[in-house]
């Protein structure tokens, strides 16, 4: 009983719950963290694409501008010159809508009306400065024919913008936008003949544009930007911005690999994903990515917008969660043990009742009780074992009582009742001991019957029987309930009495005896006369064991018998 | 049975879950390889020569790429390089300047396979200084004049093509201040394109306006370069890269033709270098051997259309004077200048101080 099956069947429900517990709760969060985990991915891409479409609306602002100045016919008109006068006039008017321009848009850096001719000589320039905004003039105007933005955007087809490549501005005496990353916008002016004369241009800062545009993000989302190629422009660490203009390659596809196989594809459209770095970077990132075209760069050009955010804290809502389920399961583990506590207890402690109560009735016998007033299996166990339980005390009474009809016969005279020979015997060697131990005296009468060979002979066996009844009957009449009368076989009878006994007390009980037996006896119609001798002989005086003291009372009725008394 | 196999990828997922937990954490170890910080020049040195380099020293190279002598000698002045690739005439400023340290020819045992005219380096000027040997030639080139066979019936003949009014807006120009400035040098038929008097110098600014107001872009890259070529159906081009070029744009489709002026035209013979401060002297030594061996030789050829220094019979320059640079007579002047130059500025501000 060293592990009771109620406790057994108590582990395996603790274990069949925690189990059960503890997979719900995995599962549970692995699903949930899942969810949390797409939810915030989807966020990040949610607003990765509306930046990306700020982005577009931004560029859209900036070319809207472009295109007004350079649909203007102030500059057209200045391109193709009139008095001094009036074109000094012209050019300043057009100078100071640059100037209210850029006043309105701190992130441009440099709008410019660039004329065809002299080698793209600039014509009004209007350029942020560290105190402001600075017209230049004279010979700082400089000759841009040779650059991009120039002379593709004067082969532009008609309504065509030009928007360059992101890039570092190397151009020297640009002012702020002086090494700085920038984007040149441009469109053509054109003359009534619809010849591309010149060009507008302006410079956006594209650092500017780009702080402005991700000023409203959350600190812990890290903005990028890269050229189609995958080239970084804005990455968090400047170092990685602009690499290729140092020699160096820093690109979106080495740091998220995913981002390789979408560039591969060549895809005219867009194309978006969200992805990790989990092997590439020492902070595990989520990030999304959004391509689009930009209309009028060329060779179908735009930009990979990205934003990032730590794995970490994508997975901070999924710890909360953990914990929460973790707590909860371990609530629910501590409710199944306790369960199982309750219910092996339950289940022990009427088993136990009836080990117990087993045990005891096999010690003393007797029924005590036992749950039968159960309706279950257990309360059906206990009624059949107190079913058994008294069937077995039955069976030990009926036993009992054979037993001691079996000592009675062995023991006494089964015509008269009276202790047998045996039996007297062995109450005479008790008496004996213990009159010695106690000092004490015994007194025996031996009594045998007179003329019972005659009634015995003369009226036949019954009547003899008859008279050793009655004798039986008188003697157990005549004696305390101490002393013992008993046949020691045909017409002998012995009696032992205890206690003290003077010769006078002796002789009286010799006449009781002899009186008693003398009476007749009844028997059918006719009387009976007996009559019996008695001899018989004390302790201490007369011997000192049973058999000396036997013969002796033997001795003395024989004697008596034959004195004639 | 079923139970079993649906436990078991659970338990796969903890112990992947685990291991790359562990993984993330030991990261960090991996940053204890030995780097090697090389500079060089684009195709110098190819992924696969890189990566056997890295296989056999067990080292990671750091590779960072110029296009351009200004910007090789920013670098190199910012400290943070141990080998890198330059022409023998820029040399001469660096060894001025003490960036580079003598090398132990003996430890570069590919230099024996080279041709004999480059195994020996005190025949080149500028590469051996007091007895000690401070680069090995790697590659050369001549910038010849790549110019389109459909707008030229005959070759161009001069240098001074360059600045044929009637290839205006045709002309594909080198964004390079030292060569451009000895290009309008040889131009102006100056002694010597590496010393311009400074009273030469209005000139050859002006010459270079002229070359700006001529050409149609200015290039930094090769693949730049056959872009805007093929793009605008450009006439001539100024070939910097040499060879190179004319490869790309052969791939391209172009249909182009390669001329040494009769000026001659400028060659370089690029070499490698160690700088004084390189972490692992031992191991940039290891690196030029390396770029000696015939992988990456035959890369020089094969990709880049370079020429290497192991054999003539592979190389395939067309014939014609090389004019072998030499150090200018001021780069930094030469470069201030350009760079107004290119930004459009006009002869007075050119030259202003």
């Amino acid at each position: 009983m060293k592990f009771p099956i109620a406790w057994r069947l108590g582990l395996v429900l603790v274990m069949a719950g925690l189990l059960g517990t503890g997979l719900t709760g995995y599962f549970a969060y692995q699903a949930s963290r899942e969810q949390l985990v797409n939810a915030s991915e989807e966020r990040l891409l949610t607003a990765t694409n509306v930046l990306m479409r700020q982005v577009t609306v931004a560029l859209d602002d900036v070319k809207a501008d472009v295109q007004l100045i350079a649909r203007h016919p102030q500059a057209a008109r200045i391109l193709q010159r009139s008095t001094p006068g009036f074109q000094s006039l012209s050019e300043d008017n057009v100078a100071k809508i640059f100037e209210g321009m850029m006043s309105v848009h701190p992130e441009y850096f440099q709008i410019r009306l660039i004329e065809s001719a002299n080698h793209g000589l600039e014509r009004i320039r209007v350029d942020r400065g560290m105190g402001g905004l600075l017209r230049i003039t004279g010979d700082d105007l400089q000759e841009k024919g040779h650059y991009p933005y120039v002379f593709e955007t004067l082969q532009l087809p008609a309504e065509g913008i030009y928007v360059s490549p992101a890039m570092i501005n190397h151009e020297t005496g640009a002012h702020a936008g002086e090494e700085r990353p920038a984007l040149q916008v441009a469109a053509p002016i054109r003359d009534a003949a619809q010849h591309a004369i010149g060009l507008i241009v302006i410079n956006v800062d594209l650092q500017g544009l780009f702080a402005q545009l991700a000023a409203d993000l959350p600190p812990e989302l890290k903005l990028y930007l890269a050229n189609t190629r995958g080239d970084y422009l804005i990455h968090p660490d400047p170092s990685r911005s602009f690499a290729f203009d140092r020699g160096q390659d820093a690109r979106v596809q080495d740091e998220f690999p995913a981002v390789a196989a979408k560039l591969d594809e060549h895809t005219r459209e867009g194309w978006h994903l969200v992805t990790a770095n989990l092997a590439s970077s020492p902070v595990a990132l989520v990030a999304a990515f959004d391509q689009k075209r930009i209309l009028g760069m060329q060779g179908g050009n735009g930009f990979i917008l990205g934003l990032s955010q730590p794995l970490a804290s994508v997975l901070a809502e999924s710890e909360q969660l953990a914990s929460i389920i973790f707590w909860i399961v371990l609530s629910f583990s501590a409710l199944s043990i306790l369960l199982a506590i309750v219910l092996a207890r339950a289940l022990n402690r009427p088993l136990y009742r009836i080990v117990e109560e087993v045990r005891r009735f096999s010690a003393d016998g007797k029924i005590g009780t036992l749950p039968v007033k159960r309706k279950d299996e257990i309360g059906e166990l206990a009624h059949s074992i107190q079913q058994m339980e008294k069937q077995i005390q039955h069976q030990i009474d009926d036993l009992q009582m054979q037993q001691e009809m079996l000592d009675h016969l062995a023991s006494h005279d089964s015509l008269t009742g009276l202790p047998n020979r045996r039996m007297f015997l062995d109450r005479l060697e008790h008496a004996l001991a213990r009159a010695k131990r106690q000092n004490e005296q015994l007194l025996l009468l031996f009594v045998d019957l007179d003329n019972f060979k005659t009634i015995n002979d003369t009226h036949g066996h019954a009547a003899g029987d008859g008279v050793l009844q009655a004798v039986a009957q008188r003697l157990r009449g005549l004696l305390r309930e101490s002393d013992t009368a008993a046949r020691l076989g045909g017409d002998e009878f012995i009696i032992l009495l205890e206690g003290e006994w003077n010769d006078a007390q002796i002789a009286q009980m010799v006449d009781k005896v002899s009186t008693a037996l003398a009476a007749p006896i009844p028997h059918q119609d006719i009387e009976l006369h007996s009559g019996g001798s008695i001899g018989y002989s004390r302790f201490p005086q007369d011997g000192h064991t049973a058999s000396t003291l036997i013969a002796a009372a033997d001795q003395a009725m024989y004697h008596c018998k034959t004195s004639g008394r | 049975m079923t139970a079993r196999a649906r436990f078991f990828p659970f338990r796969r997922t903890m112990l992947w879950l685990a291991v790359s937990l562990f993984a993330l954490a030991a990261t960090p170890a991996h940053a204890a390889q030995p780097v090697l910080r090389v500079l060089a020049w684009p195709g110098y040195a190819e992924p696969e020569v890189v990566e056997s380099f890295e296989q056999q020293h067990a080292v990671r190279v750091e590779l960072t790429v110029v296009t351009s002598d200004a910007s090789l000698w920013d670098k190199i002045n910012t400290h943070a390089f141990d080998v890198f690739a330059v022409n023998a005439a820029e040399l001469q400023r660096y060894l001025a300047a003490n960036l580079v340290q003598p090398l132990v020819t003996e430890d570069i045992p590919n230099t024996r396979k080279q041709l004999p005219r480059f195994r020996d380096l005190g025949a080149i000027p500028g590469l051996m200084r007091n007895g000690k040997a401070y680069a090995i030639p790697y590659t050369y080139a001549q910038m010849g004049l790549i110019y389109d066979r459909r707008q030229f019936p005959n070759p161009p003949r001069s240098i001074n093509a360059l600045w044929d009014k009637r290839y205006r807006g045709k002309v594909v120009a080198y964004d390079g201040g030292t060569h451009n400035f000895s290009l309008a040098a040889q131009s102006l038929h100056l002694d010597s394109p590496f010393r311009i008097p400074p009273e030469e110098f209005p000139h050859a600014a002006a010459r270079l306006i002229e070359l700006r107001r001529n050409a149609l872009a200015l290039y930094t890259q090769p693949e730049e370069a056959t872009h805007l070529f093929l793009r605008h159906g450009a006439a001539l081009m100024f070939a910097n890269y040499g060879m190179q070029q004319v490869h790309l744009l052969k791939e391209a489709g172009a249909d182009i033709g390669y001329v040494i002026p009769q000026e001659g035209a400028l060659a370089w013979l690029d070499c490698w270098s160690i700088t004084h401060n390189a972490q692992d002297p031992q191991l940039a030594h290891d690196w030029i051997d390396h770029l000696l061996a015939p992988q990456a030789s035959r890369f020089l050829i094969e990709r880049q259309g370079l020429s290497n220094t192991l054999s003539d019979e592979d190389n395939d320059q067309p014939q014609g004077k090389a004019v072998w640079l030499q150090p200018p007579e001021d780069t930094v002047w030469r470069e201030k200048l350009w760079a107004r130059i290119r930004s459009g500025d006009r002869l007075s501000r050119v030259l202003a101080q």
